[in-house]
């Protein structure tokens, strides 16, 4: 079994060598190996030089293209590169390496098409699930993708996410570019793909900025839920 | 409508016909996306040299005023005018963010075959 650890990275500078050292320092103690690809998400920092003076395998793109598009550029490149597993693992330090293993196990077993680290599921897992208001966006999202699909998801918002060969081809040509996590899980959800939730502890991000800002969580809120009404919407394929 | 404003609204239509022109020419402009804003500026043109000609119409769609009609109808074009370019501006958000991904995998790929 391949499996990539696919890395979205947007001025990083400070976490991204730790994450990558948290990587190769896990591949020499354990069987199962990950390697790893960073995208570069055209960082204004020095994310790429220090991408090039350790060694670290990145593809940097060339223009900026948000969360959304820079994982799917793990996802083509896991295509390519001929990966059966891919595993989002943000470069922000906020996943924890150690549960990879369970992520990606429902998936080696073929029980599941995709498996979502989450924060949700058992209340002892998580010392970091974020505030209430943050918690409680994502249970409206939660309701919405149970509305559409009739499958509930707990952590709808988690970045830390496996899927196998099939979704790797999927989400190579159809991803969504913005809130990708939650839209892209009802997607597959109503393609009759099968997903699971494990229960994973986050950290708190050791440096820089989360994606989603204050100010626009409102925006997010109304972007996200149109997104999944459309979606479900679509004829299922 | 009196004789100036007839007058000035027909200098306004020449100078947004000539503009657009200059845009092409300049290549601001592609000639297929400037033809509706001609089109739609000649038409305004032609009501206002044939003033006979915007009262039978306003009278044929059932407007009460001629200024009504003119309204509607130019709101309504304008918001298929910019409708149809929010389309063709998601199409090619698409296309070029698949354009940046794939040259940016092209060139970790040549660098690492200039590696070895």
């Amino acid at each position: 079994m391949k499996i990539l650890l696919v890395v979205p990275a947007y001025n990083e500078e400070k976490s991204i060598l730790k994450v990558y050292k948290k990587i190769t320092e896990h591949n020499k103690h354990n069987q199962l190996k990950y390697d790893c690809i960073v995208i570069n998400d055209g960082s204004k920092d020095k994310t790429e030089e220090i991408c090039i003076k350790n060694n670290i395998p990145y593809v940097s793109l060339v223009h900026n293209l948000g969360i959304g598009g820079a994982v799917q550029t793990g996802y083509k490149y896991a295509l390519e590169k001929g990966y059966d597993i891919a595993v989002q693992f943000d470069g922000d330090g906020q996943h924890d390496i150690n549960h990879i293993s369970n992520i990606v196990e429902p998936i080696i077993n073929g029980e599941v098409n995709m498996v979502i680290g989450s924060r949700f599921i058992d209340d002892n897992s998580s010392e970091f699930k974020s505030s209430l208001l943050r918690r409680c966006g994502i249970k409206i999202i939660s309701f919405f993708i149970k509305l559409v699909t009739r499958k509930r998801v707990y952590d709808t918002t988690s970045g830390f996410r496996a899927v196998d060969r099939k979704l790797i081809e999927f989400f190579a040509t159809d991803y969504p570019t913005e809130y990708p996590e939650p839209v892209s899980t009802t997607k597959i959800l109503r393609c009759g793909y099968k997903v699971k939730e494990v229960p994973v502890s986050m950290n708190k991000r050791e440096a820089g900025v989360s994606s989603i800002t204050a100010w626009k969580n409102v925006y997010y809120m109304i972007n996200v839920v149109l997104s999944i009404i459309l979606v479900g919407l679509e004829k299922r394929k | 409508m009196s004789t100036n404003l007839s007058l000035y609204s027909g200098i306004f239509c020449i100078f947004i016909i000539i503009f657009v022109l200059y845009l092409v020419r300049r290549e601001r402009i592609n000639i297929k996306y400037s033809i509706v804003w001609l089109l739609l500026f000649l038409a305004l043109l032609i009501f206002l040299l044939a003033p006979g000609l915007l009262a039978s119409v306003t009278k044929l769609l059932g407007f009460q005023t001629s200024s009504n009609m003119v309204f509607s109808l130019l709101i309504a074009v304008l918001v298929a005018i910019n409708i149809s370019a929010t389309v063709i501006n998601s199409s090619q958000d698409k296309k070029i963010r698949s354009l940046i991904q794939d040259i940016s995998i092209l060139k970790k790929k040549l660098e690492d075959k200039n590696k070895r």
